[in-house]
């Protein structure tokens, strides 16, 4: 009798019941889909200038970043000036949310800075920035 | 004994939920993992020659800001420290609050300047910045 209480008790309807926690499962889900940004990496790093009036961009997730050297980088990759036009152009058609923001190392030439943003306007997104670093730990 | 064979039928009843719970974990992981939370820090400038450029409805001028390649940075025909832009341009914008501020940097000049610079005339109450680039002769 111990035993048939046993088994049909707890053995059969083997388990906890899984779905609160499925819920809080794809709750979990949903809301790590809705915050991802999935931001566009240059793939390198550069030394950014400190600026004390950074704003942080809500989404800007298409990074440029310009090497002291004038090599320019984007999406993990070394790129042309010449080749960021199109890349951009198909970014925009994918995402039109996307914004730029072209990072600069301090010794980086201002033309260069001056020309991949002009590149980056002419592919069709318009809010392009400047990144900086935050001074301060701020 | 069957009433007991009719009460487990009934109590197992419903799917399975665990391989649904297995595969909701894995793309829950997934996007845990490629979740980026560092939010990039920026500067907004505007580009001349922008067909979207807010000053397209009056004629105002603006406050102009000279970069030379050296280092030199050049407020109102007069060679400034970096340090000192944002006193010169919180002067010049008390005198014409409509005017928004040009940098107009060589192209030979430091990116870095350039930021300091920018930062500067957002410190000076600023926002209205374009960035202009100039050839050396």
């Amino acid at each position: 009798m111990l035993s048939k209480r046993h088994g049909s008790g707890e053995g059969e309807d083997h388990g906890i019941d899984l779905a609160p926690m499925l819920d809080f499962v794809l709750n979990l889900l949903i809301f790590f889909i809705i915050t991802t940004s999935f931001v566009k990496e240059p793939g390198v790093s550069v030394d950014r200038a400190e600026a004390e009036t950074v704003r942080m961009a809500e989404h800007g997730n298409i990074l440029i970043a310009i090497r002291a050297n004038g090599e320019i980088w984007m999406d993990r990759r070394q790129v042309d000036i010449r080749q960021i036009r199109p890349l951009v152009e198909r970014l925009h058609i994918e995402r039109p949310d996307d914004t730029v923001i072209v990072v600069a190392d301090k010794a980086a030439k201002a033309g260069v800075l001056g020309k991949v943003m002009d590149e980056v306007k002419a592919g069709g997104i318009k809010e392009v920035a400047m990144g900086a670093a935050g001074a301060g730990g701020k | 004994m069957r009433l007991r064979r009719h009460f487990d039928q009934e109590d197992t009843t419903g799917i399975d939920l665990a391989p649904m719970l297995d595969f909701v974990m894995n793309l829950l992981i997934f996007f845990i993992i490629t979740a980026v939370f560092t939010k990039e820090m920026s500067l907004d400038v505007n580009r001349p020659g922008a067909q979207s450029g807010p000053s397209s409805g009056k004629d105002t001028g603006s406050i102009v800001i000279n970069i030379q390649p050296d280092g030199e940075v050049w407020v109102d025909q007069r060679t400034v420290d970096v340090r000192a832009v944002r006193a010169n341009v919180e002067r010049l914008h008390a005198i014409k609050p409509d005017w928004g501020v040009m940098v107009l940097a060589d192209e030979n000049a430091e990116a870095g300047l350039l930021v300091q610079v920018v930062d500067q005339v957002r410190q000076g109450g600023v926002e209205n910045i374009t960035f202009g680039t100039s050839t050396t002769k």
